[in-house]
């Protein structure tokens, strides 16, 4: 309300207001309302067998939580690399920092098949992880490792900036006041990265749960066991099974739409302090 | 706590900071390093706190060398200019963070810590603010609360870079008449840093005025306003007008004043506006003709700008509003003024 009653610098809160609500309408609220609509073709037993069935829980288990632990890998790691690539002065540091967006641009499909080759028994890593009595390719293990892939580019990119802007003086306060490097890293440091953290964990989070060509082939898609939600989606859409194939997605939908919820929340209130 | 500057050198690669620094702090005084940007005073408050290493040179609180000793360990209390709050903390959390970082041996207990708090919120006269962020805060208050978080571990030494330079004149004023109180109040040995002349002679015991990485001179603010020891200091402490004398090889003179010459019988006085005086008729063959060509009545010395007769020259003058009313200048109007206080260097040969 008082967004409009306050004049702005930018006129035309209306009109920017209707173009935003009729442009997610026609990019993202009709197609998932569709979505629902083709799952409510279906009866209610029909739909609770489909998405309540052993196989269907198994792949959102596997799904959810791999994503999860993926996701967690490069909460950590990806600020660590984000931490270096600010923090040090690196031969090679303007490479490293392209190859951090790699993961963006290669076609899943290739990542899949690379990753997949890799960690094989024969594979460079694979043989000699292997005989150690650890199998990484076509197991719950090698979804992991495809999901940590393609996340890691969504927290080093959001943390980077802010790490960058983060005030040096924060850091020399802390020292003075009898501060060591953890509790400075801890107590200083971290809270102001924290809100950056989680909007690079959900969105790692978001991709990897619907990361669906790099995870396949590494995967080796056997039921119960490896198989991803959006892989049982594309076999029931194969089988011609459309209502059912959306009474999965709807489902994971929910789910996701949860768990990014949550995360919002979290990440609202670890910037309650920037209020004015 | 006094601290004991010796042979303190600093460079950053081919620029110097720091040109073998040596001064004394006198434990319990407030000391302003005054100078312009790039003069080194910065560079050298941080060398005090630690967060800089010197090349050369140690340094000393009360003859017990700390130079090799790690910041968190020198037990001194850091105001920073942009304030250096930690935004996600609460006023409270901000002022008892050096409490509760202490090892667990030596952490008081919550009650002490608060107890702690709410006394220097007190002096900081902040009391109502204790659950606010920084970001609720004016830069006037968050400079208070900075100030409060540096004195909650009772540092031995307090160091401000430039603690008001970020904040607008009015709080500035305020701020600074505040912290002369509150040291008259706590004692603690203090070193701030400024580029501004009237807060350093305002607020300090004592004035360390520097120029490219060397002390140029160094005592109260009365000594360095009145006496200073070379133009340069000078000139940075207020504003000037530069008079070529001419005088014969026993001494030069100009009006009632005499004043040493260098061998060619030429030197230059240095007049401070205020003791430029202003008069309708010449009264002796000394005073010099000049046309008025800008005043400025507001403010509490009037300013004038004279043109002198026989060279062009612009001379500044201020005068105290009751004289600028009974002469009743107007631009454009010839008039006679008379420098007084006329202070001469004698230019150094050494060099």
């Amino acid at each position: 309300m008082i967004a409009i009653k306050q004049r702005g610098v930018l006129p035309g809160f209306g009109l920017a207001m209707g173009f935003t609500i009729l442009y997610l309408s026609l990019i993202v609220l009709i197609p998932l309302s569709s979505l629902l609509f083709k799952t409510a073709t279906l009866s209610w037993v029909d739909f609770w067998g489909t998405v309540a069935s052993a196989r269907v829980l198994a792949s959102f288990r596997l799904t959810f939580g791999a994503a999860l632990i993926a996701a967690l890998i490069n909460g950590v790691f990806g600020l660590l690399v984000a931490w270096v690539l600010v923090r040090y002065k690196i031969p090679g540091k303007r490479i490293i920092d392209a190859l951090v967006d790699l993961p963006f641009a290669l076609p899943t499909a290739v990542a899949g098949i690379t990753l997949a080759g890799l960690y094989s028994s024969n594979g460079w890593i694979g043989r000699f992880i292997e005989p150690l009595g650890l199998k990484i390719a076509y197991t719950p293990l090698g979804i992991m490792v495809a999901m940590t892939f393609i996340g890691i580019p969504f927290v080093v990119r959001t943390v980077q900036p802010v790490l960058e802007d983060l005030e040096k003086e924060l850091e020399e306060a802390a020292a003075c006041l009898g501060a060591n490097r953890w509790q400075t890293f801890v107590r200083v440091i971290f809270p102001a990265i924290t809100p950056a953290l989680l909007t690079g964990f959900a969105l790692a989070y978001a991709r990897a749960i619907g990361e669906y060509g790099s995870v396949i082939f590494i995967a080796g898609n056997m039921p119960m066991v490896s198989e991803i939600t959006p892989l049982l989606i594309i076999t029931k859409l194969e089988q011609y099974d459309y209502a059912g194939a959306t009474a999965i997605a709807s489902v994971m939908l929910l789910f996701s739409f949860l768990i990014l919820l949550s995360i919002n929340l979290v990440q609202w209130w670890s910037r309650r302090h920037a209020e004015r | 706590m006094g601290i004991q500057i010796q042979n303190i050198s600093k460079q950053f690669g081919n620029y110097t900071a720091l040109d073998q620094i040596d001064l004394t702090v006198p434990s319990g005084e407030l000391v302003a390093l005054l100078g312009p940007s790039g003069s080194g005073k910065t560079t050298l408050l941080r060398i005090i706190a630690g967060l800089e290493t010197p090349d050369t040179g140690t340094i000393h609180f009360d003859g017990e060398e700390t130079t090799q000793r790690k910041v968190r360990e020198r037990q001194v209390g850091f105001v920073f200019q942009h304030y250096a709050l930690f935004r996600h903390m609460t006023v409270f959390d901000n002022i008892a963070f050096g409490m509760t970082v202490k090892p667990r041996a030596e952490r008081p207990g919550k009650a002490q810590i608060s107890a702690r708090v709410h006394e220097l919120l007190g002096l900081i006269q902040l009391d109502n603010l204790v659950d606010r962020y920084p970001a609720q805060l004016s830069g006037g208050q968050r400079q208070r609360v900075a100030l409060a978080r540096a004195l909650a571990t009772e540092p031995k030494v307090l160091l401000l870079d430039e603690p008001f330079g970020a904040l607008d004149a009015k709080v500035r004023q305020e701020l600074r008449r505040w912290l002369r109180k509150l040291h008259d109040e706590i004692h603690v040995t203090s070193v701030f840093v400024t580029h501004d002349q009237e807060e350093a002679l305002e607020v300090a015991d004592r004035v360390v005025v520097m120029n490219q990485a060397k002390v140029e001179q160094v005592g109260t603010p009365e000594e360095v306003y009145d006496r200073p020891a070379n133009p340069f200091v000078y000139g940075f402490l207020g504003n000037v007008n530069l008079f070529h004398c001419r005088g014969n090889e026993s001494g030069g003179q100009h009006g009632e004043s005499t004043f040493p010459v260098d061998s060619d019988g030429v030197n230059i006085g240095y007049v401070r506006p205020g003791d430029i005086r202003i008069l309708r008729r010449a009264e002796s063959a000394a005073d010099i003709a000049a046309e008025v060509i800008f005043i400025q009545g507001a403010g509490a010395l009037p300013r004038v700008e004279l043109r002198r007769v026989d060279n062009g020259e612009t001379v500044h003058a201020e005068l105290p509003r009751e004289q600028y009313r009974q002469l009743a200048l107007k631009i454009g109007e010839q008039v006679y003024i008379q420098p007084t206080n006329i202070r001469v260097f004698v230019p150094d040969y050494q060099i």
